[in-house]
């Protein structure tokens, strides 16, 4: 039995002290599709990622089901194994090491990362060199690849959102939740880091979900888009839907 | 023979010297005995590794890990020093030889019987040392050093990444801590005592200026970062011993202790001017970086050339 959601969840909610940042959430997305999520600043749409991948705990109660399986219980790293990868909305690079070798950290399975295998250069270096074709033209495609030799804490902040994603994207995860992959990077390049994930889509079947400000490179390319507002979903629908909905754009432009 | 050294006795002086008429007498015991000592030595490293890597797992900041480290190595230290059943208390466990100390009734008279053992001897922990040092370049430049630094830089993103960041903390753990078991023993051999009051806390901040003086991540620094305090500590030794058979007056604590200074002096002077170290990090060397570096300095048809590139990291900007 083939669910079409890829991922559930299910009356989650986290507060800060007094503050209720994702309250009672549930939503569904669709395997292969890709959905947005939207809202004021401040609404709760990176704290409902971190719940998702682990990095915050939500409080007791409530569900978080991945492929039909309730991950909720796993730390991050083991939600990041299964196939559910991530990006933050302030770039988490490894500052110390080069766009390149940021890069090539993300595939899974490899084969030098044992601590016993790593000293027999012969026993991965076949892997490693696939992984490096493959990260070369993963970086050209975002146009960072001339930045390969740079360390991660040398390059701007819009270079520095695309070498996160051209390292999510390394992972090949069955799911990508993206935290504003376009903020601060420019116009034309956002439209093409939108085509590189429609692509990404219709190659390999990835399902992206993606938090997005630039609501009109976000509409031309999404199936389905949430709009979260003070913690909640309050509306969920094509973007054509959407965009005519009037109290909806009012709530996201209003605040 | 070995009963004369009944268990409980062995810390007085004629269990010393009875070592030692062993060591001389019996090349195989003197040398499998070294053997089986280093094993064990590097076996109870691993364990100490491991079991302190617990509550390392647990803090969030570096500076509480090397705190922890810190506190447990003074209290062993200290439990050790005030329990003579483990290791002979303060005075330590002496008459311990060379594994070679047996060559020396080859050379009856002369320097050479003092020279040749303990040569040999250093010979052998140099070959150890740069085994060691292979080793770990190895491991750097690999995809493992790559998931190593990624756990130095951000836990959180690479848990992001499905790194297992607690696994690879402890395997870390305990590879270093089997290196320090391997380096104790093959130090305890060469100055022949094992004495509590050679590791006071003063030990892990020479170390910790080796470290800094070469360079954070950077192995060849730390070599060159060793070997200069390493000969400040031997050198001040032995001129203090030497100085003080001309200058009869001369307290050679003066020149002994006084490396400490020269250490602080070092460590200020590189905390001011050069605070990654003498040497910078470098890239992390494997193959991935060849379809690169090519691309960049050779705009004509790649040849089959395996060359590693340029040093420097640098590439234009977009
Ligand atoms: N670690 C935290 N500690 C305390 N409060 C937090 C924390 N993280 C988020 N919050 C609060 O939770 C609420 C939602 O924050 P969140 O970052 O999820 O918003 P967002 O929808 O992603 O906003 P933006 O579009 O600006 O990124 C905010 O009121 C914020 O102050
Ligand atoms: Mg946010």
């Amino acid at each position: 039995m083939t669910d079409e959601n890829v991922l559930r969840v299910q009356g989650i909610s986290k507060s800060f002290g007094g503050v209720t940042a994702v309250d009672n959430v549930s939503l569904a997305v669709k395997r292969g599709s890709i959905t947005g999520l939207i809202g004021p600043n401040g609404s709760g749409k990176s704290t409902l990622f971190n719940l998702i991948s682990g990095a915050e705990k939500k409080n007791p109660g409530g569900s978080i089901e991945f492929e039909g399986r309730a991950i909720d219980g796993l730390p991050p790293h083991r939600r990041s194994a299964l196939g559910l990868g991530r990006t933050f909305q302030t770039p988490r690079l490894f500052t110390g090491m080069t766009v390149l070798e940021n890069t090539m950290l993300a595939p899974r399975g490899q084969k030098g990362e044992r601590p016993f295998v790593a000293p027999f250069r012969k026993r991965w270096e076949g892997q490693e060199i696939e992984l490096a074709k493959k990260a070369q033209e993963q970086m050209t495609r975002l146009e960072i690849d001339k930045l390969y030799g740079k360390l991660t804490s040398e390059i701007s902040g819009g270079q520095m959102k695309l070498a996160q994603l051209s390292t999510a994207l390394m992972e090949d995860p069955k799911m990508l939740l993206l935290d504003e992959p376009t903020a601060g990077v420019a116009p034309r390049l956002a439209q093409d880091i939108f085509q590189s994930i429609t692509d990404e889509r219709q190659q390999k079947g990835t399902t992206f979900f993606i938090i997005e400000h630039r609501l009109e490179v976000l509409f031309k390319h999404v199936d389905t888009v949430f709009v979260m507002h003070q913690g909640r979903i309050i509306a969920e629908g094509r973007p054509e839907s959407i965009v005519k909905d009037k109290k909806l754009i009012d709530a996201y432009l209003g605040s | 023979m070995l009963s004369g050294t009944a268990v409980g006795n062995i810390c007085n002086v004629s269990a010393m010297l009875s070592r030692e008429s062993i060591a001389l007498a019996y090349p195989a015991i003197s040398v499998s005995v070294w053997v089986i000592g280093l094993a064990f030595a590097m076996l109870a490293g691993g364990i100490m590794g491991l079991v302190v890597s617990y509550p390392a797992l647990r803090v969030k900041e570096e500076w509480f890990l090397s705190m922890i480290l810190l506190v447990g190595g003074e209290t062993f230290r200290i439990v050790v020093t005030n329990t003579p059943q483990i290791g002979c208390g303060f005075n330590g466990l002496a008459g311990i030889t060379t594994p070679f100390y047996w060559l020396s009734s080859y050379f009856p008279s002369g320097p050479l019987q003092a020279e040749v053992p303990t040569g040999l001897y250093a010979a052998v922990i140099v070959a150890l040392a740069l085994g060691c040092f292979v080793f770990a370049q190895k491991i750097c430049n690999s995809p493992y050093g790559r998931l190593l630094k990624s756990i130095r830089d951000d836990k959180v993103a690479a848990e992001s990444l499905a790194k297992d960041v607690s696994r690879v903390r402890k395997q870390i753990m305990v590879i270093g801590s089997v290196m320090a078991g391997l380096a104790g023993a093959l130090y305890v051999y060469y100055i022949g005592v094992a004495t509590p009051e050679d590791y006071i806390p003063a030990l892990t901040f020479s170390i910790w200026v080796m470290m800094i003086l070469g360079g954070f991540a950077n192995n060849r620094g730390l070599l060159v970062g060793t070997f200069v305090i390493t000969m400040l500590d031997r050198g001040s030794l032995v001129s203090g011993i030497l100085l003080q058979s001309y200058l009869a007056n001369l307290n050679p604590n003066l020149i002994v202790y006084g490396r400490y200074m020269v250490e602080a002096v070092i460590l200020l002077l590189l905390l001011v001017f050069r605070q990654k170290g003498i040497f910078p990090e470098t890239r992390i060397k494997t193959k991935a970086y060849t379809l690169f570096d090519f691309k960049k300095n050779n705009n004509a048809e790649p040849s089959n050339s395996p060359g590693e590139g340029p040093q420097t990291g640098g590439a234009a900007s977009g």
